[in-house]
């Protein structure tokens, strides 16, 4: 029997969680949830080894959340529309922004201090975590944000209507630093706009850590990869394929069920990455030779949320009951678990373009 | 009557053939089985040893690779685990076997059915006295295609009442909200068989549909193509041809499934679920023959995406989650549940 390096998390979020994010120096692990709390967990020194350190609670279900500067700096997102700094270690919140809807994403860059924020007002709220004192720069987006991912100078919003808006960090930073709120805000304009390679709505987002390109999924169970450069060689190298769908009875016409790509995560070392689908399965994916390297046995319920640890050691899953149409009454409240799973030395090296 | 096999093996010669667990294929002697499973299911990708089970396969690819292991290959989407160890026909849990044995009797009836269709002999033992003889009916390309339409619309509609009804709908062979949700196939419902009048002979397709049914309120899409059916081949609807079987669960455990009560169930239901269970793993053998991966595509390259994707366009997908503006999110946001407290 292969030896089991996967875990299932005890004391795991009551109801949906819509991330999970590593600390950036540490083996501390995030999780906000719709129960209106953010939990923060902590892995030893094996995946067994992973216990609950805190829990933050909030008045409303938390959406999105990162780590800041440091392992006890956190930020997050939710229906409170706030965007709220959290000190992991004392549970002191500041309130950032607000927004006049909820926010969906918040993504900090540590190169260059910039947290953002993404809301489904349409707006980014950008803050220069630089100078604390001044207020955060509100850009317009001409769709609502749906995903967002930052590379090291790259950050890709996703947007209904298929839109993706790609902002180039370095230039943020300088128009921050150099001008007023206001200016900055008039002269921040997308680096690229693009149409999304898939043809429905974007439902996840990742960044390459080499900072080459990114991944987007979609409801209808496909993932594209494309590249930042803007050659035509580079642009060529871009492609989409099918994932997460399962083939239907025979009785009932046969064909493909189709399961949303809930999330994407690259691994931090290889520059592989995983999806994670509303079929419940977990798949590791070797971007540059275009080949499925792994898939995981199936979790009792939809993937929802991945995330690798900074060393690319562990990778965290978070199944939930999975979404679909016209389920008005969705109730995902104790549905919610939380797996780790320890890789092998080589488990998600690629092997390389062919 | 004296017996003429005419190359037909009996059916307790097919159920005595050994097969294999991880892709129901079926071998003249166990040694056949062995090394077929050392080729195809514990072969190691990276220096080609052939390892006795699974768990040796394990062991060695972590030991000499370093690579761990998570299925087993060439196996049937559902078999790939490795909490098993099969040896041949060892380990091979119980209700698979009855799943397989269970296959390969509905499979045989279904052939004996259109055998006897096929020559209008009658089956054995009813030799005369069974009815007029049968005519061999050939339908035509178009009448094929209207059934096939009539019964689409007919599972559509079924589809659109179970939708409306709510959980309490009427009961069909569509997916009920619970099962789509869940990522695991349909949880093979453990129906057991309709047991009309034990002992009665299989009756065959194009026959009246027999009087041990009782005429249940519409029936099912599946059974109601069935009982009207002249010879088809076996890849169509069989449980016209279903063998009389004392009923029993699949799920092992000897109760009966949740949700299953002896006296709610039609006998529609009872057709349609054991329908379905044949279905399933026959399938799944079919496309593992045709070499088509259900789940994933194994390499995801722009060609065949492009390729797939528009043989994709006659193929009907159906989408779990289907709004293309609004996010899940948004939904749940609305939810009273998850409102806002204004302080």
């Amino acid at each position: 029997m292969a030896p089991s390096t996967q875990f299932e998390v005890s004391q795991p979020p009551t109801d949906v969680v819509g991330t999970v994010v590593f600390a950036p120096n540490s083996n501390k692990l995030l999780v906000p949830s719709w129960d209106k709390s953010v939990y923060l967990y902590e892995v030893g020194d094996s995946a067994e080894d992973a216990k609950l350190v805190n829990s933050y609670e909030y008045r409303a279900p938390i959406l999105d959340a990162c780590f800041g500067a440091d392992d006890n700096e956190a930020f997050t997102a939710g229906l409170d529309r706030e965007v709220t700094r959290i000190d992991l270690s004392t549970g002191e919140k500041t309130t950032l922004s607000k927004h006049s809807e909820p926010v969906r994403c918040v993504v900090y860059s540590p190169e260059h201090r910039l947290l953002i924020s993404a809301s489904w007002d349409g707006t980014l709220h950008i803050h220069n975590l630089a100078a604390p004192d001044q207020s955060p720069v509100t850009v317009a987006l001409p769709g609502k944000p749906h995903a967002m991912a930052a590379s090291p100078s790259k950050l890709v919003v996703a947007m209904t209507a298929r839109l993706v808006h790609i902002y180039d960090l370095p230039s943020i930073a300088t128009a921050l630093s150099n001008s007023s709120s206001e200016a900055a805000a008039a002269s921040i304009q997308p680096w690229q706009q693009r149409e999304s390679s898939l043809k429905f709505l974007t439902r996840a987002v990742a960044c390459m850590p080499n900072d080459a390109g990114y991944a987007t999924s979609s409801i209808e169970g496909r993932v594209a990869v494309e590249w930042f450069e803007d050659t035509a060689e580079s642009q060529a190298r871009k492609y989409a394929f099918k994932c997460h769908r399962q083939t239907a009875p025979e009785e009932e016409g046969g064909g493909d069920i189709v399961y949303p790509v809930n999330a994407l995560t690259f691994h931090p070392v290889y520059g592989t990455f995983a999806s994670g689908g509303g079929d419940g399965t977990v798949a590791l994916w070797d971007a540059e030779a275009k080949r499925r390297m792994r898939q995981y046995q199936k979790f009792p319920d939809s993937v929802a949320a991945l995330g690798f640890s900074r060393d690319g050691k562990y990778l965290a899953i978070c199944v939930c009951a999975g979404f679909e149409t016209g389920m008005e009454n969705y109730d995902g409240k104790g549905k919610t678990k939380l797996f780790l799973r320890e890789l092998g030395e080589t488990e998600a090296k690629g092997k390389g373009a062919k | 009557m004296g017996k003429k096999k005419r190359g037909h093996p009996d059916v307790e010669e097919l159920l005595a053939r050994p097969w294999c667990y991880y892709c129901e294929r079926d071998f003249e002697d166990l040694k056949l089985l062995i090394s077929h499973q050392k080729a195809k299911h514990f072969k190691c990708d990276r220096c080609g040893k052939r390892l006795n089970t699974a768990g040796g396969l394990s062991v060695h690819m972590n030991q000499v690779h370093k690579e761990t292991l998570d299925k087993v290959e060439n196996a049937l989407p559902n078999r790939q685990g490795l909490e098993i160890e099969i040896f041949g026909m060892e380990g091979v849990p119980e209700e698979i076997v009855q799943q397989h044995n269970q296959r390969i009797v509905t499979n045989f009836y279904t052939a004996q059915a259109e055998r006897h269709a096929a020559t209008g002999n009658p089956p054995p033992g009813h030799s005369g006295g069974q009815g007029p003889a049968k005519k061999i009916k050939i339908e035509t390309p178009d009448e094929i295609k209207r059934r096939l339409a009539e019964h689409r619309a007919k599972v559509a509609a079924q589809k659109a009442a179970a939708a409306n009804g709510g959980a309490v709908g009427i009961p069909t062979d569509g997916q009920s909200p619970g099962q789509v949700v869940s990522p695991f196939p349909p949880p093979q419902p453990g129906f057991p068989y309709p047991a009309p009048a034990a002992g009665a002979p299989p009756f065959a397709a194009g026959q009246p549909f027999p009087p041990a049914f009782p005429a249940g309120p519409s029936p099912p899409p599946g059974a109601a193509t069935a009982f009207n059916l002249p010879a088809r081949p076996p890849s169509g609807a069989p449980p016209s041809a279903l063998p009389q079987r004392p009923p029993y669960f699949y799920n092992g455990s000897g109760a009966p499934p949740p949700g299953f009560s002896g006296t709610s169930s039609t006998v529609d239901e009872l057709v349609a679920g054991a329908s379905r269970q044949g279905d399933d793993i026959d399938q799944l053998i079919r496309m593992a023959e045709a070499g088509i991966k259900p789940a994933k595509p194994a390499a995801p390259a722009e060609e065949t995406g492009e390729k797939k994707s528009k043989k994709d366009k006659e193929k009907n997908t159906r989408m779990v989650y289907g709004d293309t503006e609004i996010s899940p999110e948004e939904k749940l946001a609305l939810l009273p549940s998850y409102k806002l407290v204004e302080v």
